[in-house]
């Protein structure tokens, strides 16, 4: 189970983000949790200082960016 | 955008609630749905903006005070954001994902030692541009403090850095 984070407080990007997250994520039909880390102290935590962002389990594998689904694809993998 | 009054003296830094605070209302500057009233645009927006980071080596010598100033000038200019090069240093993933993913980073080196360029270099990171203090005839030296006009001197090369980097 791949746990996938959108970090951001929730403006148009981040839920664009959080879109094309899930679309790659059911295109390569894994398994996931997805959770949307709105807390600025808990962004912080990650070493993140621009929104969104996009951790997968843990690691940070974009900031300040909205790929599409494929572009996304090979973050989750 | 914050704007932070710039006296003689140097602001204090912000302590982490103060970091927090600071943060969340940038964020909710750049935010689609934000939490206070503002006309600014937004970097997280549907507009789209080059994200542009700015890292200093802020070293013990003058030449690493005067990195230091001149990205902070660049910074309340709004010619990008500072960031810390102390997380690259540190190995802080989010943070070398952040530099990964910017469209410029300029990076300010006060001598030849590289300090700054190497934690780039270290992890792979090849979007930056680099100025080096030293190379624009200031002489390092500890102990003394810049002048106004040498931290003028590198802010005004990294402007125009950016300048190419950015139209």
């Amino acid at each position: 189970m791949k746990k996938l984070q959108i970090l951001g407080t929730g403006c148009p990007k981040c839920k664009k983000l959080a879109e094309n997250t899930e679309a790659a994520a059911k295109a390569l039909g894994i398994e996931y949790e997805l959770e949307k880390v709105t807390d600025i102290n808990e962004i912080m935590k990650f070493g993140v200082m621009m929104t969104p962002a996009l951790a997968v389990d843990g690691q940070i594998k974009v900031v300040g960016k909205v790929p599409d689904a494929e572009a996304i694809k090979p973050m989750l993998q | 955008m914050v704007t932070i009054a710039l006296s003689g003296r140097a602001p204090a830094a912000p302590s982490e609630k103060n970091l927090a605070q600071l943060m969340e209302n940038q964020m909710s500057e750049c935010c689609g749905t934000p939490k206070t009233t503002s006309s600014k645009s937004c970097d997280c927006g549907s507009e789209a903006k080059k994200i542009v980071l700015l890292y200093a080596c802020s070293g013990g010598a003058n030449v690493g005070e005067i990195s230091d100033r001149a990205a902070r000038e660049l910074m309340f200019e709004g010619k990008g954001t500072m960031f810390c090069l102390a997380g690259l240093g540190g190995d802080i993933q989010g943070m070398i994902q952040t530099a990964r993913d910017a469209d410029v980073n300029l990076v300010i080196d006060g001598c030849p030692m590289d300090c700054a360029k190497k934690a780039f270099d270290r992890h792979g990171i090849t979007n930056y541009t680099q100025i080096k203090v030293t190379d624009l005839g200031i002489e390092k030296v500890k102990g003394v403090r810049c002048t106004a006009e040498q931290v003028e001197q590198v802010a005004t090369v990294a402007r125009e850095k950016l300048m190419e980097q950015t139209v």
